[in-house]
């Protein structure tokens, strides 16, 4: 029964965003009659800039004031002098400049005719780690498989715009290394493909398509975006290495108060077989976040967040995850940069499994974990943190913690190398294929390049 | 009993207030960057509310998209953006606000670099090893007090879109605005007049519109390539350069790297010379006509011989 409501209450939003689509026939005229009169006030502007006399050159090189200065103010709204003789206007690409092999994202760029009609970009995120030979051999790191190479981790291709008036699309494109029972190949993979309809009333919005999902903090960051190397542990052991992505739909809303108040349902398939895995919309993975934020003063900023997520397993039982999370930053007056970010993320999962031979009772498990990371920029291209880590594991008996310190170099906004080490222990061994080795206690050095061809990164909070 | 009376007044707010007056009243304008909005607000006067999302002391390429801004973008009926790139960012604060009224091709939406003669578009090929170019050009016209007639009139019709009934009010306090520029242009070139001609080395390049616009040479800048720091040769070079030319003033804004400016003037002969880079970015330079009486008086007191 749920299955069926909750998609039926996302058509019912859909249908009744149609009149916001719809366009009353008087209004169009009216809109059209309003155009033709800008349309005649901008060529009398231009027909009055292009009947000024053409500014003078830029003036000769020196420095010392010429004997007789003009007492009048150049014109306005005619370009500067100096530069626009110097530096003509960009020709439109020709179709030669199309056949010509180039770097895709650089016709993304052009302006004018013949631009692309949606932007590219790409990023690449390449990891290193060195860790202890029985780590390796007990896939116990904290890429297990990786473990002493240096791999791409994620190579982006992502394409992104206006669909139309109504709707805006992404579509990511993944490459990446990735080990499976000894053996490592790289693998295409589609993490984001969806479309956000943009004007539906009431201050809603519906996403829909294939996404990361926006459940907790981090869930939704980007390999080559998160604030350390790797993902946190409990994000990992509750949710999986790639995180929380899945097929279906988000619906938001943006309450109308003075502060940010954002509030998030979603019905997926639930195909993540690390915490649900039916994979059906009978049984849907139904999510939900609250996200908040206060600008304390200039300075001081914090975001506070809830989410919880409730599906099926693969055994067809019910586990719920409740999550909570926290950021603060300090980003002193002109300052450019954050001088202080401190955050922190707790899971705890509700889930019951099958199980011959329960001792803790009636095979249900509720276990949780958290991670905490603070970190300090006092110059722009660097920044030094460290994070700590202490989870449970979901199912299996047991928990592991881990400290991380890190340091960050930026060379530019679309290049950055981080290298960290970190430390983890945990209650018991965890076991390689064929008992090849164990992995209790793990050290690792882990190094990270991650790099962005086009367009300028956007940096949230 | 006091949880129950607080809860149902966050939900009355949350829904809008059955007996508020309507919103109309006035038009909510979000600028991205604070001079447009004090250009909005000069010309929708008492008609308009506004707000900015970058803060004047900011670097407009530096924003972090934060959810204050998207709760700002939430309530705006017309949102002004500067365009070219400075502030690509404000694709993302949309995305996050849900308001149908501001997202791309919507009327309450105004993109005001459309129209202007934009300089230094690169005439070849770029890519980032020149660094953090501009692609479509350099994006810092609103540091032109001469491109307000064509400024204020596409902001004009954009508060027209959104409240056609005010159109000639706009006009009207428009033409009014740019009589008062006009008055204060005369004033500003006639200080700077002595200078026509004299060579600066500014830190970035976002000057050039302010610079052209009273014929002061930009030959050269601090940083090599835009959003990297400079190697050690570029500035050995750049000091030579200054020696030899003879160039007295070093240009820099408040985000800027000040101590590598202040060595390369200490070594050039040379005077640093702190400019506001948006109105607010100083103390003193709050409005419109404080920023350029500011920049203006000192821009010509450091190119003064000593």
């Amino acid at each position: 029964m749920r299955a069926i409501v909750a998609p039926g209450l996302i058509v019912v939003l859909l249908l009744s965003s149609a009149p916001a689509f719809a366009e009353d026939v008087e209004a169009l005229r009216r809109e059209v009659e309003q155009l033709r009169k800008q349309l005649q006030s901008v060529t009398e502007r231009l027909l009055a800039i292009e009947a000024r006399p053409a500014p003078s050159p830029a003036a000769p090189a020196g420095g010392t004031a010429p004997a007789s200065p003009p007492m009048t103010a150049p014109p306005m709204a005619t370009a500067p002098a100096a530069t626009t003789a110097a530096l003509p206007m960009a020709p439109a690409p020709s179709l030669g400049d199309y056949a010509r092999p180039h770097q895709p994202f650089a016709l993304a760029e052009r302006r004018g005719p013949g631009q692309l009609l949606f932007d590219i970009g790409l990023s690449a995120d390449l990891v290193a780690t060195l860790t202890q030979r029985n780590v390796e051999k007990a896939l116990g790191g904290s890429f297990p498989g990786e473990e002493n190479r240096f791999f791409p981790r994620s190579i982006e291709l992502g394409l992104f715009g206006q669909i139309d008036p109504y709707a805006r699309g992404v579509v990511r494109i993944e490459v990446g290394e990735e080990a499976e029972d000894g053996d490592r190949e790289f693998k295409i993979d589609v993490p984001e493909a969806h479309l956000t309809l943009l004007t539906l009333p009431w201050s809603t919005q519906i996403k829909m398509g294939r996404m990361l999902n926006r459940f907790g903090m981090l869930n939704q960051i980007h390999e080559d975006d998160l604030p350390q190397t790797d993902r946190p542990n409990v994000l990992t052991r509750f949710l999986g290495p790639e995180g929380l992505i899945e097929n279906g739909a988000e619906l938001t809303w943006v309450a109308p108060l003075p502060f940010y108040l954002e509030a998030l349902v979603g019905i997926f398939n639930g195909d993540n077989e690390t915490a649900f895995g039916r994979g059906s919309l009978r049984a849907p993975l139904a999510t939900t976040r609250v996200r908040t934020f206060f600008e304390i003063d200039d300075a001081n900023a914090v975001q506070i967040g809830v989410s919880a997520a409730t599906g099926e397993t693969t055994e067809k039982h019910r586990s719920t995850l409740v999550g909570a999370d926290i950021k603060y930053k300090l980003v002193p007056e002109g300052w450019r940069h954050p001088l202080l970010t401190i955050a922190g993320e707790g899971l705890v999962s509700n889930r019951k499994v099958d199980v011959s031979g329960d001792l803790d009772g009636d095979g249900t498990r509720l276990r949780g974990g958290w991670y905490a990371y603070a970190e300090v920029q006092p110059w722009l291209r660097w920044a030094f943190g460290a994070r700590y880590d202490w989870t449970q594991y979901p199912v299996n008996p047991g928990s592991e913690w881990a400290v991380e310190p890190y340091i960050t170099f930026k060379p530019s906004e679309f290049l950055r190398f981080r290298l960290g080490y970190k430390h983890t222990e945990r209650t018991h061994r965890v076991t390689g294929p064929d008992d090849r080795g164990s992995a209790r206690i793990v050290d690792e050095i882990l190094f990270q390049a991650s790099f962005i061809l086009g367009a300028h990164p956007v940096d949230a909070f | 009993m006091r949880w129950r009376l607080g809860l149902a007044l966050v939900i009355v707010a949350a829904l809008g207030w059955p007996g508020r007056p309507p919103a109309a009243d006035r038009i909510h304008v979000v600028a991205t960057i604070n001079d447009l909005r004090l250009l909005a607000e000069a010309v929708g006067g008492d008609l308009v509310e506004t707000d900015t999302l970058a803060r004047p002391a900011q670097n407009p390429d530096d924003l972090e998209v934060r959810p204050s801004h998207m709760a700002k973008v939430r309530r705006a009926d017309l949102l002004v953006i500067n365009g070219l790139d400075v502030d690509a960012w404000v694709e993302a604060i949309v995305v996050g606000a849900n308001n149908p009224k501001v997202v791309p091709g919507a009327p309450g939406r105004v993109d005001l670099s459309l129209g202007i003669p934009v300089l230094e578009v690169p005439t070849v090929r770029v890519d980032r090893s020149m660094g953090d170019v501009h692609p479509a050009g350099n994006p810092h016209y609103y540091l032109d007090p001469g491109l307000t007639p064509q400024v204020t009139a596409a902001l004009v019709d954009a508060l027209a879109r959104v409240a056609p009934q005010h159109r000639a009010t706009f006009e009207t306090r428009r033409q009014e605005f740019l009589e008062r520029v006009s008055l204060a242009l005369n004033g500003w070139a006639r200080t700077l007049a002595p200078f026509k001609g004299a060579p600066v080395i500014v830190y970035h390049k976002e000057w050039a519109y302010f610079l052209a616009r009273f014929d002061i040479r930009q030959v050269d800048t601090v940083e090599d390539r835009p959003g990297i720091p400079p190697s050690p040769g570029h500035l050995a070079q750049l000091v030579r350069r200054m020696r030899d030319e003879k160039i007295k003033a070093v240009i820099v804004s408040a985000w800027n790297d000040r101590r590598t400016a202040e060595r390369v003037a200490a070594d050039a002969d040379a005077k640093v010379v702190l400019l506001a880079h948006g109105a607010g970015a100083l103390k003193g330079t709050d409005s419109y006509f404080d920023l350029f009486d500011y920049n203006v008086r000192h821009l010509a007191e450091a190119l003064t011989p000593r």
